[in-house]
């Protein structure tokens, strides 16, 4: 019998992260932190225009300012790089617009690099920049879905029909019969505006290109350094081994930071070209232009019910308001979108249809949540409304429409197949969290004093560990799913994981040190993860993004671990002259049951296994403690919760304050509750952001009036509530340590559930919220139209 | 633009004196200059307070002041909040209650808290959450800062109660 002491001495307990010390002394090092020798800045110039022909570009007086290296443009970029990838095409026969890292002719949203300027310094690469002198011919603008869509719209590529991109449908069983035949039919057109991941410390890289060895050395801030190395090689013609892509702490990434940008390019260029490291770090301003926009979408959806609230249809048509080219990951959020918009109910007939449209904005791209906080939006916003249609309470109609957990893995109808749940089970914990926390008494106390108090709820899938590296090629992303791991035990019985994935705040080295320590019956101390640099580290498929890095990370881990620690107990068997099914171990010591005094450490294994084999190492044993371990998942994770939100409206002004938020969740197996629920906070902020605040508005010229902190309204700790979580434990059961990925859990919750409260707290007025964010002039509106639409007798809004 | 200045600062106690250009923030002169890379710039137009510092124990933006206009003056970064190796309470407390994620709001957090926690030993949570306010966090949610502001509050009080018995 191998027995061991607990073998979960630290998974599932709240470990204090190990990345915490530098972080709070000033001791981290950021991007911008790091200075290389003979480096030099950049600046990239970006068109003020959002639609318009570049007639010419003269460089020749900022290149003359002293302190100025050089000045690259769009044509001089195009002759050497190829285009940037768009690397998700998941709809056939799709028009793809793809770019080069500088516009070459024709710039196609403001904001769009032209130019760009490497000197001694950013302050002198930014004076330089005023230098250039560009004649610009404006052409007609495509500012929003709408004008885009207009039979006469201006065209953003000449010579396309239109500004669709394509269109990809997605039917199960057959949406025309269950429509005819239901009882009830409840639709909305439901708008998500743009906005970002908005990390706080913007993007930046630093390029060093030696010249001599024909080599890339990067510094980038991104979530994704083995397909940023791949992805620099295709556009640069260097072979994959010429990159290396490093990672310095990430000042955060929520998705954004997962794209590749064409400043990675042009930064290797400069510094092609000059024989000098380049810095090149996008300032706020930039980064509204420069870095992927998200969310922005129009969901017109329609539900299909039986007169006791069984749902027997969705079927509608998303629309993806893109930008003037694709971004790296293409289309692929807003068909997420369709593919998440049944969320955790059995829906027999469905026909989902996602339209990819182009105007004159900045490439769409990724943004924790990744399409599904929109889908979220259709399943959740219509089962309200169709909960007030037949008059039946909002919580048991979404009850009555979840798979049973006997039913998983469950197939939700397109693309995903749930792999194991207790909705119902959560939907309750999240009730009772409520009813323990007394908020309809607060609501009544509230509505006694003529205040509008209102209780949202809403129930989110979350699917992640993406995913099945062959699956994820058949519906059409070029890279894979798969996670690398090496753990290595060196010969002071240290143990060092290195891993492909990297650290943005989620606290993955201290997860990693949890399980790897778990694994190999060591303490916590022991452990040092490495991450972020493609010279070291094993291969990752993606990124770090898609909810991956536990799940696939962890299980590498734990499979690695357990090779290592067979191996581990062999040789300490051999030492101790006993049988490998005798040996216990606690805390690095292995001994033989009942001998604990005795024994040998992993100090002593590691200098048999590295430095004095003879006599100690068996002969049939490699020398060295390494196993790698690459997991492919079977099947995606698919986390869920049920959260509550309690606001307050004041129907004079519009306003809506958030006062507090208790999220019922269950992500498997948690490896660490404290980093679990800072996940989820974290996540639920951001989505509160976008449901009340966050937004890119454009005007007629699709100039964008929001590009500072001034007007681009990120909340504060003054909006966001206190928060209360509470978690059941439904293991993954493709992934071994059976923990699911959460990281997005409150970026799909959220919106929706501003949506739900806000109607709750003006519930006598019948409003329906359905455009995100809800600013205090849209919900005046809406409380408007309501007031207006009772006093004449109209029908009730929201069944459009 | 070329004429350039000597300024003069203390920062943590430590003098500093660097040549510098007019323009150049007081951001960039402890960054750049100084090698205090611990102060960050989230947006350098005054809203994010990632770049808070004290300047005479007073908390500022260092991105919005200019080298030139503080020479002379006392500056505490995030770095002189304790010794190399040593986290102070407040560090210590941000820790345990997982008041940083990323990290990078952090160090503006924890100055605006310094002088939040002197000039208020006691906060509520809604003063702590009103004090923070100018500081800008995506990753956290703000509920476990608050948290970790008021635990430190809680354990200097239970310090100075220690000291007085
Ligand atoms: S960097 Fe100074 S306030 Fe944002
Ligand atoms: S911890 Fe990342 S921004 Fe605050």
């Amino acid at each position: 019998m191998t027995a061991t002491t607990d073998p979960r001495q630290f998974t599932g307990k709240s470990q204090l992260r190990t990345e915490d010390a530098r972080l709070l002394s000033g001791h981290a090092q950021f991007l911008d932190d790091i200075t290389v020798p003979r480096m030099t800045e950049a600046a990239v110039l970006r068109s003020p225009l959002a639609h318009a022909r570049i007639v010419s570009i003269d460089v020749s007086e900022a290149k003359a300012l002293p302190g100025v290296h050089d000045v690259i443009t769009g044509a001089d970029l195009a002759a050497v790089a190829g285009e940037q990838p768009v690397i998700w095409r998941p709809i056939p026969d799709q028009r793809i617009p793809t770019m080069y890292a500088l516009a070459v002719d024709t710039v196609r949203w403001v904001g769009q690099g032209v130019a760009a300027v490497v000197a001694d310094t950013r302050y002198i690469a930014e004076d330089a920049l005023e230098l250039i002198d560009i004649d610009y011919e404006p052409l007609p603008v495509v500012a929003d879905l709408d004008d885009a869509l207009a039979p006469d719209a201006p065209r953003i590529y000449e010579d396309w029909p239109d500004n669709v991109t394509g269109s990809l449908t997605i039917t199960q069983g057959d949406a025309g019969p269950a429509f005819t035949a239901a009882d009830v039919v409840v639709s909305g057109s439901f708008r998500h505006h743009p906005s970002y991941g908005c990390p706080i410390e913007t993007r930046g890289c630093i390029a060093d290109f030696d010249p001599y060895a024909d080599r890339l050395s990067m510094w980038t801030t991104t979530q994704s350094p083995n397909l940023a190395r791949e992805l620099l090689a295709q556009v640069l013609g260097l072979d994959v081994s010429k990159v290396r892509v490093r990672t310095p702490d990430l000042g955060g990434g929520f998705g954004m930071k997962f794209d590749f940008y064409p400043e990675d390019v042009i930064a290797a260029l400069l510094s092609k070209r000059i024989g000098r490291p380049v810095k090149l770090l996008e300032d706020r301003r930039e980064s509204f232009f420069a870095s992927s926009r998200s969310r922005d979408m129009r969901h017109d959806f329609e539900m299909a019910l039986t007169s006791d609230g069984t749902i027997t249809g969705l079927r509608g048509t998303a629309y993806g308001v893109m930008g003037g080219a694709f971004g790296t990951v293409g289309s692929g959020p807003p068909w997420a979108s369709i593919l998440t918009s049944m969320g955790p109910y059995r829906i027999p007939n469905l026909e989902l249809t996602i339209k990819p449209v182009l105007t004159n904005r900045s490439p769409y791209g990724s943004y924790r949540g990744w399409g599904v906080p929109k889908g979220n939006l259709v399943h959740e916003r219509l089962i309200e409304l169709a909960a007030r249609e037949l008059g039946v309470d909002r919580m048991d109609i979404r009850r009555k429409n979840f798979p049973a957990p006997e039913e998983f893995p469950f197939f939700s109808g397109a693309a995903f197949s749930y792999d194991s749940g207790r909705y119902a089970d959560c939907l309750d914990l999240c009730l009772q969290a409520v009813a323990d926390a007394a908020w309809e008494d607060r609501k009544a106390a509230a509505a006694a004093e003529g205040r509008s108090l209102g209780i949202g709820y809403g129930f989110h899938v979350e699917p992640g560990a993406y995913g099945p590296s062959r699956i994820l090629n058949l519906v059409g992303l070029d890279h894979s799913g798969f996670d690398e791991v090496c753990v290595r035990m060196d010969s002071s019985g240290k143990v060092t994981v290195f891993s492909g994935q990297i650290n943005m705040g989620q606290g993955t080295h201290t997860v990693y040190a949890q399980l790897a320590a778990d694994g190999l019956g060591v303490p916590m101390e022991d452990i040092t993860v490495v991450t972020g640099d493609t010279d070291s580290c094993p291969y990752t498929g993606y990124g770090t993004g898609g909810s991956r890095a536990l799940p696939l990370g962890g299980a590498a881990i734990i499979n690695a671990t357990g090779r290592l620690r067979a191996k581990l107990i062999r040789i300490a068997a051999s030492m101790l002259e006993a049988n490998p099914e005798d040996i216990e171990i606690d805390s690095g010591r292995f001994f033989v049951a009942g001998t604990a005094s005795q024994g040998v450490t992993t100090a002593e294994i590691g200098r048999a296994a590295y430095r004095n084999l003879n006599g100690l190492l068996p002969e049939e044993e490699t020398p060295t403690l390494e196993e790698v371990d690459v997991f492919d998942p079977p099947n995606m994770t698919t986390s869920y919760g049920c959260t509550a939100l309690l606001v307050e409206v004041d129907r004079e002004t519009g306003q809506v304050d958030l006062l507090d938020c208790i999220q019922a969740h269950d992500a498997g197996v948690i490896v660490n509750p404290m980093l679990a629920d800072g996940q989820l906070a974290g996540g639920l902020a951001q989505a509160f952001g976008g449901g009340l605040y966050e937004e890119f508005v454009y005007d007629e010229d699709a100039q964008m009036r929001t590009a500072s902190f001034m007007d681009f309204l990120l909340p504060t700790a003054s909006e966001i509530p206190p928060f209360t979580f509470v978690h059941q434990e439904t293991p993954a059961p493709d992934i071994p340590g059976g923990m699911k990925g959460l990281g997005e859990a409150g970026t799909i919750a959220g919106v929706s559930l501003v949506g739900s409260a806000i109607d709750d707290a003006l519930r006598d007025l019948g409003v329906a919220v359905d455009e995100f964010p809800v600013t205090p002039p849209r919900l005046l509106a809406l409380i408007e139209a309501a007031q207006e639409g009772a006093s004449s007798g109209a029908d009730k809004e929201g069944t459009r | 633009m070329s004429t350039r200045t000597t300024v003069r600062l203390t920062v943590n106690g430590r003098a500093y004196e660097s040549d510098c250009e007019p323009r150049l923030t007081l951001a960039d002169f402890l960054r750049r200059n100084c090698g205090l890379t611990g102060t960050h710039l989230g947006c350098e137009h005054g809203v994010c307070g990632a770049c808070t510092v004290l300047i005479d124990g007073a908390s500022a933006r260092a991105c919005l002041t200019l080298a030139v206009q503080v020479d002379g003056v006392e500056i505490t970064t995030v770095e002189g909040l304790a010794p190399p190796g040593e986290l102070n309470t407040l560090q210590q407390c941000f820790r345990e209650h997982h008041g940083l994620q990323c990290g990078f709001c952090t160090p503006g957090v924890l100055m605006c808290a310094t002088e939040l926690l002197k000039e208020n030993p006691n906060p509520t949570a809604a003063e702590v959450r009103r004090g923070i306010s100018g500081n800008l966090c995506r990753c956290t949610g703000y509920d476990a800062i608050v948290r970790s502001v008021l635990a430190a509050a809680e354990a200097a009080h239970e310090n100075s109660q220690e000291s007085v018995s």
